[in-house]
């Protein structure tokens, strides 16, 4: 029996000891699951830098084109519609990380901008390797979203930014301040690219790796911050030294993909609007009906008609299930806008509708072949779905060619300099819009418009143009410019601000929406976690470059 | 001949007493309890003497004994009985319980067994009779309302579905506030891991169908449950312990000594179970909106009469047969017209469906329960084995539940002062169900078969519609888009299932070093694998999972290896003053490990094996964590009436730093008797029984996983045409070395008593406790390049009270008599957020506002709901906009935001009542839950559709209270019944979805009948009873809509901290049925 205690007792110590080791070890604080901090591989840093990019950059030319009538918005009151939430994402992907939400990557992979950058930098001083091309692309893609942040919020972070040791809760600097310190990047990253330095393997998804172009993106981002505030001497300067992107070849944009899944990688309007069960964007009627009025050789190529009636245009029978406003008088406000049914089957809604969903899926109109890769409108009247036209393989465009022609129009100073740029932006935009059409083999390309009809389109257009006189002749100016940014709209929203132009918008479903929006609510993200930031009461700030008078009087919209 | 033989038997003992007068002689009898029944193990002694012996099963014994001397019955909880040995030879007793009944004893903390009087902290004890036969076979449910202090959430009437067990409400809102399921003494698994892959966290919105693991337990073995509910009770427990300790005795566990014969116990039930929360659907209108017919989500479209304002007969898509085109023939999916040529240009009856009703079938409840148990001849070695069997088949298509288990339990006392005993536990667990996610009333939010069943509207007929397309396998759906999934499809086509094998053991072994001390070691190993598979194949729709189809398949495998070491003691340093101690070291592993592959992109329809997908990337994930800790307890008590206890407790953890992994907390705890210190108190019509008691406990919290050391997340196939981009991102988690655990105490006092014959008792607690250096997972300002850190930071300050009353209002002195008992338990607790940095941390729900979450503000009640608000103007008057609606804010008046409800309920109470009347019994259970919010997004779909009886007036116009914002004049804008429920309450505010949650329930039912033991001479049955027993047989949420019929129940979030919300979980459940329970 003892012999028995004994081997009991020798089993149970010895088991003891041997698991002591495991379940007493009290040094288990390194995770398993992630890199350490120190073993980042700044290529695949440099990756993160531009989805982030242009993940906001898609939600902010989204939110742009909303307000002015390029996109549909939903709800009738600016206040609701745009709360404190609208830029949480954008916010957190620049200074912190968040992830897709669903803006360009389904997937729920976090991506972000400040830390990052910051990464880099600390790697490349404690390396032998040279990432000066890592940093100059991260400090470019930096300043044009704080450029951007102020723009449309009037303020945001940078002198105290990024360093929560020291500042738990970074003080919003002016915005003035904060383009000074966006240039001052554009600044440091020009002097990095010009060295030329060596990709080291990145993979760059605008460029291939071209310094030259990105220096030709830096001083584009300048004429951008300096027709902003307006400042000609800059503008004119840049101008003259030639360095920026004035053709389409050098256009800066984001190339989608036709991946379905595991990554998606098509344009995301494509991915909402292409689907087994309908569209689910819709498009607006103001911008459609301009272009239809117009025949504006790029409607095709912008959207896609399912049928080729709507309900409730001239001629055609109303339809309650489908399309509910079809049935209704317009309202007052609305006398001699296009408020329900733009006709010949542009299927849309008028800015702010919050009408509920119908069953019209297979029936109002989609995003086309540009810049979206969906399908050309070759008047077949087919549906949309998964796969068709370009497969999504469209782009995000960011600095067009043409855009910067615009801005030279705005900033010349004789109607016939401004005919002449305006004409040179509307063939590069043309031009770009219908090399889109090759991306929808299945189309019927016969029913584009030739090459005589866009030409007589321009010429037609530029004779208006010095033909008219005073707002009208911004407006079609404007107008123009408006239709060319289709699909990436950031600037939009700067231009109506700045100029109030054009005057011809539609308005807002209801009555009294509040007054348009000169400025966003701060992030809700920063200013629950930020005793330094108060949000603002309302959406009538104006930013330090807007100087125009405050709302209701200006812009004329409501 | 057997009577003949009983004659002559007696014949002769009545002769052996004759002659045998006066000198020594056999005497027996049976022993029973108050109700009659025979009570085995009876200690018997003839007083004066040392000869002794106990009752058998039967409640028969026999001893020798001379007529004139005394026997001396004595068994736990009875009174002493006295008789003196007659010339009779047949001495029979019936015991009364004992006053001081109150001298049981219960298991405490790591396994220590106290007297029940000596505890200075409150314990609740639960026992078999409450916890087998049930429907549920989950056991934190059957504890529902059995004990004060303890709140239990379901996660949804599915079978299955996971189970949110609180204990004396929230301490910590970055923690977990489960509480602790100790299982023969050794701490058990009860993670819900919510199926997450990839360390992914729970997240609110794409919802949870996993088990929480104490579903693995049969409540068929389970011979007791005690609660702990204090600090001071779960010290010892350390950390772990801190939200309150559930501790389960199974049955191969709790074998005590003493001889018994081998009894065999067999429990079989059969439950139906059904859709308790059927809505009340409206009969008189149909799909569409604003009184016109479209095949929309809603059912604001005309009436099913043909004449009227809202008659069919005015809409030009019903012809004069009230018929349709059929929607499979109207759609504009030409894949559709093409699938059903049969259907096309042919009509459908425009007509009320009842197809939630009909969609989800009563399912059925089997278990089956077998027991034995027995001991060796000399009583020192005993053993028990339970063999379980449960199948729990939802009304919920495709949701069931499976388990088996077995379980082998023994102890010996070996001749050589040592106590082995040990306890095997093995248990399979199937459960399978449909996906299950959040959704918000308009199609789903994420995939969820729930989103589109509740809202079908009345028109629509979901059993009678094709689901699937006979071509492809894709789902077809009445709209005319075909752009919502259709549940049946989903029911067919998506599963996720988990499969659980489990081993639980525990070992102990004992060795008593001289009579006053011994000493302990504990080993336990919890093991389980959850094979994880969740699938969906493609033709689904809005759904890229569904559209494409995918699959994924994991092991969770979770070991906790458990060792406890302890010395215990026992002295009497004088008469009167007694000392018992322990001390101990205990060590705790926890070791999670994930793996599998998850595929997207099905090749071949409804093939679910990863071949069959385009594309793979991998799960992967393991976190471990070590908790030492060094503990020591010591008692004293004073003559019986004066009891003190002091413990501390000493953690190291392994997931932070040296300087910070380690806290020490002490607690103390006291009772005292008045009753035994002054007896002359007592009375027999008066005050029976007192104790006060008072208890300061301590604990502390540890952080989980990696907190301490900063990371860069890699992620690869996120962008490229051949998925080649890969990603490297500086996590937006700020490592925090100087973390630290945080600090909980509590302070409790309480008495126990006793009154009128003990007709009466009454228990009562009052605590309070405060948890600071709150581990917060702390939102950081986006800008600093983080957004979120853990840190200590915020204090949590509460108090609570718990009463338990119990009265016998009839009490029969016959054993057959009617007896009439009712207990019933009051919960009462409040948190308040006392300090905090952050103006506001939203750490449960969604931050985003339009869909609410719990939130931390400092002066506000810990989990007040936030969300947005209707707009108001300086004097609190509601904005309407100028289409007559209610505008949104998400900031109030004061530039905050906003509060809209607080899901902390006033109160908590539970009336159990038991009648018994010769071999009946007849028991309730009436549970009622007083005030607390919830975001019901069930409710504001059935109002906001147009789907329910309150929403029938629907002809005439309304105008919304409140002033025009525009105008700032009283509201005159007239808006439709439509407008009000679909633009308002459905999609305008969240605060108009808050609804009190107040409940009234009839929790169980029960009649039960005992065949007489009789009856059951001539059958192989010791004792046999039948039960029939309903559970959740009525509800009354009286403060919600009523024809919602809405049950409050519900994790709408999953489990964790969150705490008054509903996305349309899905319904809760009611089962009935009959149960039967035989011993051989």
């Amino acid at each position: 029996m003892k012999k028995i205690i004994k081997y009991i007792t020798v089993v149970f110590t010895a088991g003891v000891l041997l698991n002591s080791c495991e379940t007493t070890d009290l040094d288990l604080r390194t995770s398993p699951n992630d890199l350490a901090a120190d073993q980042a591989d700044p290529n695949l840093l440099l990756n993160s830098i531009q989805l982030a990019y242009v993940a906001n950059m898609y939600t902010i030319n989204d939110i742009g084109s909303e307000l002015t009538r390029i996109d549909y918005m939903l709800g009738r009151n600016y206040f609701n519609t745009y709360p404190g939430n609208t830029f949480d994402d954008i916010w957190e992907r620049l200074y912190s990380s968040t992830d897709g939400n669903g803006d360009v990557f389904t997937s729920d992979v976090d991506l972000g901008i400040f830390p990052n950058v910051d990464n880099l930098k600390t790697i490349d001083a404690g390396s032998d390797t040279d990432y000066s091309f890592h940093i100059a692309v991260g400090q470019t893609l930096k300043a044009h979203m704080l450029l951007l942040l102020v723009d449309y919020l009037g303020k945001a972070t940078l002198s105290e930014a990024g360093n929560p040791v020291e500042f738990p809760a970074p003080l919003l600097d002016d915005g003035q301040d904060v383009y000074t310190g966006a240039l001052a990047l554009l600044t440091e990253a020009e002097a990095l690219f010009a060295t030329d330095p060596a990709t080291q393997g990145a993979e760059d998804f605008f460029y291939g790796g071209d310094t030259e172009n990105w220096i030709k993106l830096i001083n584009t981002i300048r004429l951008k911050a300096a027709i902003t505030t307006g400042d000609t001497s800059t503008f004119n300067s840049i101008i003259a030294g030639g360095d920026y992107i004035s053709e389409t070849a050098d256009d800066f944009q984001w190339q989608y993909g036709t991946r379905e899944l595991q990554p998606d990688t098509r344009h995301p309007d494509f991915q909402d609007d292409y689907t087994s069960s309908g569209a689910g964007l819709y498009q607006n009627n103001w911008l459609m009906n301009n272009m239809f009025v117009k025949n504006d050789p790029r409607i095709r190529y912008y959207f896609y008609r399912q049928v080729g009636a709507t309900p409730g245009a001239a001629g055609e029978p109303v339809d309650e299930e489908l399309l509910a406003c079809s049935l209704a008088v317009p309202p007052v406000h609305y006398d001699g806008y296009i408020y329900c049914s733009v006709p010949n089957g542009y299927w849309g809604r008028s800015h702010g509708n919050n009408e509920g969903t119908p069953p019209d899926g297979f029936q109002r109109t989609a995003v086309g072949v540009y810049p979206a890769g969906g399908r050309f409108d070759d008047s077949s009247f087919d549906v949309v779905g998964l796969g068709l036209g370009g497969g999504g393989g469209g782009i995000e465009p960011i600095f067009l060619a043409s855009y910067v022609d615009f801005w030279q129009a705005e900033m010349a100073t004789s109607a016939a300099a401004k005919a002449t740029f305006l004409e040179s932006a509307m063939t590069k935009s043309i031009a770009k819009v219908q090399s889109f059409g090759s991306l929808d083999s299945g189309a019927d390309l016969s029913v584009a418009p030739s090459e005589t009809e866009v030409t007589t389109y321009i010429d037609d257009i530029v004779a208006d143009y010095l033909a008219a006189t005073g707002d009208d002749q911004t407006n079609i100016l404007s107008e123009q410019y408006w239709i060319a940014l289709y699909g990436g709209g950031v600037e939009a929203y700067n231009y109506y601000r700045r100029t109030g132009f054009p005057t011809t918008l539609a308005p807002n479903w209801e009555l009294n929406p509040g007054s348009f929006p000169r400025s966003f609510l701060y992030p809700q993200t920063e200013v629950i976690t930020n005793s330094n930031v108060s949000q603002k009461s309302d959406l009538s700030t104006q930013v330090f470059w807007d100087t125009n008078p405050a709302g209701p009087a200006f812009p004329s919209a409501n | 001949m057997r009577t003949k033989l009983n004659g002559l038997l007696t014949l002769l003992l009545a002769l052996v007493v004759h002659i045998s007068f006066a000198q020594q002689k056999t005497v027996s009898g049976t022993v029973t309890d108050q109700g009659g029944l025979p009570l085995p193990g009876v200690n018997i002694v003839v007083e004066g003497t040392t000869t002794g012996t106990q009752t058998d099963f039967d409640g028969n014994y026999s001893i020798i004994a001379s007529q004139g001397e005394t026997l001396l019955f004595t068994y736990i909880g009875q009174k002493a009985v006295r008789k003196t040995v007659g010339a009779g030879g047949n001495v029979s007793v019936q015991m009364e319980e004992d006053a001081q009944a109150l001298e049981e004893v219960v298991v405490t903390a790591q396994g220590i067994k106290r007297e029940k009087k000596a505890l200075g902290f409150a314990v609740s004890s639960v026992d078999e009779e409450d916890l087998e036969s049930r429907s549920e076979g989950d056991v934190a449910r059957v504890l529902s309302g059995k004990a004060s202090g303890v709140q239990i959430t379901a996660a949804g009437g599915m079978s299955g579905s996971a189970t949110n067990v609180v204990v004396r409400g929230l301490s910590s809102f970055s923690g977990s506030n489960q509480a602790l399921f100790v299982v023969d003494g050794v701490p058990f698994s009860s993670d819900t891991n919510a199926q997450d892959t990839n360390g992914g966290g729970s997240n609110f919105l794409t919802g949870n169908t996993g088990s929480s693991r104490f579903l693995d337990l049969d409540p068929n073995n389970i011979a007791k449950i005690e609660v702990l509910k204090g600090l001071a009770a779960a010290t010892l427990y350390g950390s772990q312990g801190k939200n309150g300790v559930i501790l389960i005795t199974t049955k191969a566990g709790s074998a005590v000594g003493g001889k018994k014969k081998t009894e065999i116990t067999v429990n079989q039930s059969y439950f139906v179970n059904e859709f308790a929360s059927l809505p009340d659907y409206q009969d008189e209108y149909g799909n569409g909106f604003d009184q016109a017919f479209g095949w929309f989500f809603s059912n604001w479209g005309p009436s099913f009469e043909e004449s009227g304002l809202s008659g069919w007969g005015r809409q030009s898509a019903i012809d004069e047969n009230g018929t349709l085109e059929h929607p499979y023939s109207s759609t504009a999916v030409r894949a559709t017209r093409e699938a059903f040529p049969e259907l096309q240009d042919t009509r459908y009856d425009w007509k009320p469906y009842d197809s939630v009703k009909d969609y989800f079938k009563p399912g059925s409840v089997s278990s089956t329960s077998v027991n034995i148990n027995g001991a060796s001849e000399d009583g020192n070695t005993t053993f028990n084995a339970n063999f379980g069997y449960l199948d729990d088949e939802s009304f919920i298509p495709g949701n069931g539940l499976t388990r088996a288990n077995v379980s082998i339990g023994g102890r010996s006392k070996l001749s050589n002062k040592f106590t082995v005993s040990g306890a095997m536990n093995y248990s399979r667990t199937d459960y399978s169900s449909p996906p299950i996610a959040a959704s918000e009333g308009n199609g789903t939010t994420g995939f969820s078969i729930f989103g589109n069943i509740y809202f079908t509207p009345r028109s629509v007929d979901l059993l009678g519609l094709p689901y699937q397309n006979p071509i492809d396998g894709s789902s077809v759906y009445y709209r005319n888009g075909n752009d919502i999934i259709n549940p049946r499809w989903t029911a067919n086509n998506a599963k996720y299932s988990q499969l659980t094998t489990r081993v639980f053991w525990n070992a102990s072994v004992q060795y008593d070093i001289n009579d006053n001390l011994n000493m302990t070691y504990r080993a336990g190993l919890d093991f389980y694998n959850e094979r994880n598979e969740q699938y969906s194949n493609k033709g689904g729709v809005q759904f890229p999972s569904a559209i494409f189809g995918f699959l994924n398949t994991y092991d969770n495998n979770n070991t906790i290896w458990d060792h406890y070491l302890a010395l215990n003691g026992n002295y009497d340093l004088s008469e009167k003053l007694g000392l018992t101690f322990n001390v101990g070291a205990t060590s705790r592993s926890t070791t999670f490990d994930q793996s599998g592959v998850a595929s997207t992109g099905q090749i071949v329809f409804d093939i679910q094996r990863h071949f069959n997908y385009s594309n793979q990337s991998p799960i992967q994930y393991s976190e471990k964590r070590n908790i030492a800790g060094l503990l020591g307890q010591v008692t004293l008590d004073y003559d019986n009436m004066l009891f003190f206890t002091a413990s501390t407790r000493t953690d190291w953890v392994s997931n932070l730093t040296t300087e910070n992994n380690s806290q020490t907390y002490p607690s103390a705890s006291a009772s005292f008797l008045p009753t035994a210190a002054w007896p002359g108190i007592k009375s027999e019509k008066g005050l029976n029984f007192l104790k006060l008691r008072a208890g300061l406990g301590q604990s502390a919290t540890f952080p989980t996983a990696y907190p301490t050391v900063s990371v860069v997340e890699q992620n690869t196939q996120v962008y490229g045409e051949g998925a080649e981009v890969t990603t490297n991102q500086v996590a937006a988690f700020k490592a925090n070395p100087d973390l630290k655990p945080e600090l909980l105490s509590e302070f409790e006092v309480g008495f126990e008593s006793k009154f009128f014959s003990n007709r009466v008792s009454l228990d009562f607690t009052y605590f309070d406790r405060t948890t600071k250096d709150l581990i917060v997972r702390e939102p950081l300002s986006p800008s600093t390049g983080f957004t979120f850190t853990q840190s200590n930071v915020g204090k949590i300050e509460g108090d609570g009270i718990e009463i338990d009353l119990g009265v016998d209002w009839i009490r029969s002195d016959e054993p057959s008599g009617f007896n009439w008992n009712t207990r019933a338990n009051f919960t009462k607790n409040k948190f308040i957020v006392t300090e905090q940095e952050q103006d506001i941390i939203i750490y449960a729900g969604s931050s985003t506002l339009s869909v609410g979450g719990n939130a931390a503000i400092k002066g506000e009640q810990l989990g007040v709901i936030v969300g947005d608000a209707i707009a108001r103007d300086a004097d609190g008057n509601f904005l309407v906009d100028d289409g007559g609606d209610y505008i949104t804010t998400e900031v109030d008046i004061d530039g905050n935001v906003p509060v809209i409800g607080n899901p902390n309920p006033d109160y908590i109470m539970n009336i159990i009542n038991s009648l018994s009347y010769k071999n009946w019994n007849l028991g309730f259970q009436i549970s009622h839950t007083k005030g607390g919010d919830i975001v019901s997004n069930t409710i504001g779909t059935l109002l906001g559709r147009g789907l329910i009886t309150e929403t029938l007036d629907r002809e005439n116009t309304y105008i919304l209270p409140g002033v025009s914002q525009s105008t700032g004049e009283v509201n005159n804008k007239q808006i439709n019944n439509s407008t009000y429920y679909f633009n308002n309450i459905l999609f305008g505010p969240t605060e108009l979805k808050v609804y009190d949650a107040s409940v009234v329930r009839l929790q169980e039912l029960s009649l039960g009948y005992t065949f007489p033991a009789k009856s059951l001479e001539r059958t192989p049955f010791g004792s046999l009873t039948i039960t029939a027993q309903g559970f959740n047989l009525w509800f009354d949420a009286y403060n919600t809509p009523e024809g919602a019929n809405f049950d409050p129940n519900i994790q709408g979030a999953g489990v964790g901290n969150s705490q008054g919300f509903d996305f349309i979980n899905g319904p809760s459940s009611r089962r009935y049925g009959v149960s039967i329970k035989a011993t051989f």
